[in-house]
């Protein structure tokens, strides 16, 4: 019961941050200098179909109305139409988006699978010769652009030992396995820039709550009672330590999926990602409009899935 | 009421040179600190360098002779696919992006503190803030910069209020719970009960105790904001008329000379993990000089 309230409380704010990203470019684009024209009329667009778009959205009429107009649209999956190929946005961009969720989910899963260990490992001997090593990695590694850490496997590991496949997302014509495959083959790449973007601050922040909780009683206690060092760890500690850790999944979601727009464009990965990049380009305004309102209501569906995780690990939010 | 007084003044002069204010013995104790030490001479060294740059090398334009050629005497960091040379676009863009990272982080800074400690002070404004703050630190940043940055047409001034208008809920969340923390202490309820104004209980009582956490996130979003602007230009945003280090990335990027010389990349990358690194050094070295366990190990 008392999950659910917190559950539908979660669902309420998760509403409201996606329409306030809806709101707020809305009015970024209709406010901001320059002819709100430009963001849905395209140079080479038929008078019939700026006439259909002007209408759809009531550019003749008031900005309330006109926001209430864009919000019914929204609500019907309508992004508008796309400058460079006349099709519609959300056409081009749903495409798009599996490639995208590949990328930034994997990215997560690895980052995770990775930094748990490293983190109890530099926790366990904290001071040592590790931990000060994962420190000073962790240091750099927080620092990095992530086009910097794309460029870099790109040469090493695509161009100089050629392991790996650079640019599109698959080897066209392959079934089956094969194509399961040259899917893995060619997301090895991006997945690992977008590790290496974000490991260190997952590594560093494991460590420090792991020996906040190492140093509490109910530590002392476990091992008063004759529980080994490692039931410690891994039983009693990492599971108190843990809850900050997905707090930070929703903290880095948004970073996860900035990274993902830069990662797409060094590889040519043909997610959303890929698609804005390409729309700056060609200046194609809905596209950049949409894509913007795509990732973030994937960043609140995925802020809201890590809220309901961390419910049902966190035995307070529960029965508090 | 003599005796007192003297007896006072006497306390105060026997521990003045035992116990000297809070921010000198911060400052003494960083001066300790190599590590930090070292990184705050790097960005020094780098903003020299920014500073001077017109005086070390000629603005990269035009078309040179050698194309793509790699690192060599005359050409230190290589050449670009126009035959410039890299050495001058790191110098000249260093300065781009270490203005846009100042003036976005000022900005920043200047919203962030404004808002985190009304928040923090004013009850009725804190849940509607708050939930401003959290909201935005929720969405995806930088597609947002993209679109407006795109919207308003690439430009320094551009750059700077794109950075600054997404990066300032970061700093209202960590003033806010910083100054959270203060509102609740007597001297502000004392200061309240002398008739001090808002503004004056704000800006005299509140602000002070807010300082260092307004130092350590000026210097971490200044790199931030480094970051966010190579981004920016990395995807072609970037002000079309000068240098910064993304843009010799996007330049590399667009023109195919990624995949042909390494320079072209490596130069201007590191120039960011430079800067980046030493203001995260600086900011890990200051925080362990103002807390006073650390500073005593």
């Amino acid at each position: 019961m008392r999950l659910l309230s917190y559950a539908s409380r979660r669902l309420l704010r998760g509403f409201a941050t996606f329409l306030f990203a809806v709101t707020i470019t809305f009015f970024l684009v209709r406010l901001l200098p320059g002819d709100p024209m430009l963001a849905i009329a395209a140079p080479g667009m038929t008078e019939e179909l700026l006439a259909r778009q002007i209408a759809d959205l009531g550019l003749d009429r008031s900005l309330i109305v006109q926001y209430v107009a864009y919000l019914r649209e929204l609500a019907q999956g309508n992004l508008g139409i796309s400058f460079l190929r006349g099709q519609p946005v959300s056409e081009v961009l749903m495409a798009r988006l599996p490639w995208t969720l590949l990328l930034t989910g994997s990215a997560l899963l690895v980052t995770i699978v990775l930094g748990v260990p490293l983190g109890v490992l530099a926790a366990v001997k904290a001071r040592g010769a590790v931990d000060r090593l994962v420190q000073m990695v962790g240091v750099i590694g927080q620092s990095l652009f992530v086009p910097s850490i794309g460029i870099f496997l790109l040469y090493t590991l695509g161009l100089w030992l050629d392991l790996f496949p650079i640019g599109s997302a698959v080897d066209p014509d392959t079934h089956g396995v094969a194509r399961a495959l040259s899917i893995l083959h060619h997301l090895a790449l991006p997945c690992l820039t977008l590790v290496m973007a974000q490991l260190a601050s997952y590594v560093l922040t494991l460590r420090a709550t792991l020996i906040e909780s190492l140093g509490e009683e109910y530590c002392d206690l476990a091992r008063v009672k004759g529980a080994s060092e490692r039931r410690v760890v891994w039983q009693h500690a990492l599971r108190n330590a843990l809850l900050p850790t997905t707090t930070l999944v929703g903290l880095q979601i948004g970073f996860l999926v900035g990274g993902a727009v830069l990662t797409e464009t060094i590889y040519a990965y043909p997610g959303v990602g890929r698609a804005i990049f390409e729309a700056v380009g060609q200046l194609d305004y809905p596209v950049l409009q949409g894509a913007f309102v795509l990732l973030a209501a994937t960043v609140v569906l995925a802020n809201l899935l890590t809220d309901l995780l961390y419910g049902l690990l966190d035995p307070r939010v529960r029965t508090a | 009421m003599t005796e007192v007084t003297q007896s006072g003044i006497a306390a105060e002069e026997v521990q003045a040179p035992a116990d000297p204010s809070p921010r000198r013995r911060t400052w003494r104790a960083f001066r300790q600190n190599p590590l930090g030490m070292g990184s705050l001479a790097v960005i020094a060294i780098l903003a020299v360098v920014s500073a001077a740059a017109p005086l070390i090398a000629d603005f990269p334009s035009g078309y040179g002779e050698e194309i793509l050629v790699g690192p060599s005497a005359t050409h230190w960091f290589g050449t670009d696919e126009l035959g410039r040379d890299i050495f001058a676009e790191v110098i000249w863009g260093g300065r781009i992006s270490m203005i846009i990272g100042f003036a976005a982080s000022f900005l920043a800074i200047l919203i962030g503190v404004t808002v985190g400690i009304t928040a923090s002070y004013a009850p009725k404004l804190d849940p509607l803030l708050s939930m401003l703050v959290d909201v935005s630190l929720a969405l995806p940043v930088l597609p947002l910069m993209i679109l407006v940055a795109a919207l308003v047409g690439p430009s320094v001034e551009t750059l700077v209020l794109v950075i600054a208008l997404f990066s300032w809920p970061e700093v209202a969340r960590i003033v806010r719970s910083q100054a959270l923390s203060v509102t609740r202490l007597p001297y502000v309820d004392a200061a309240r009960t002398i008739g001090g104004s808002h503004l004056w209980i704000m800006t005299r009582h509140l602000l002070p105790a807010v300082a260092p956490v307004i130092v350590v996130a000026v210097v971490l979003t200044a790199s931030r904001a480094v970051l966010s602007e190579a981004g920016l230009s990395f995807l072609g945003l970037g002000d079309p008329n000068s240098w910064s280090w993304g843009k010799i990335l996007y330049n590399a990027q667009r023109s195919g000379a990624l995949t042909i010389a390494w320079w072209a990349t490596l130069f201007p990358s590191l120039a960011i993990l430079l800067l980046v690194v030493s203001a995260t050094l600086v900011s890990i070295a200051y925080n362990d000089a103002r807390n006073p366990k650390t500073r005593e190990a």
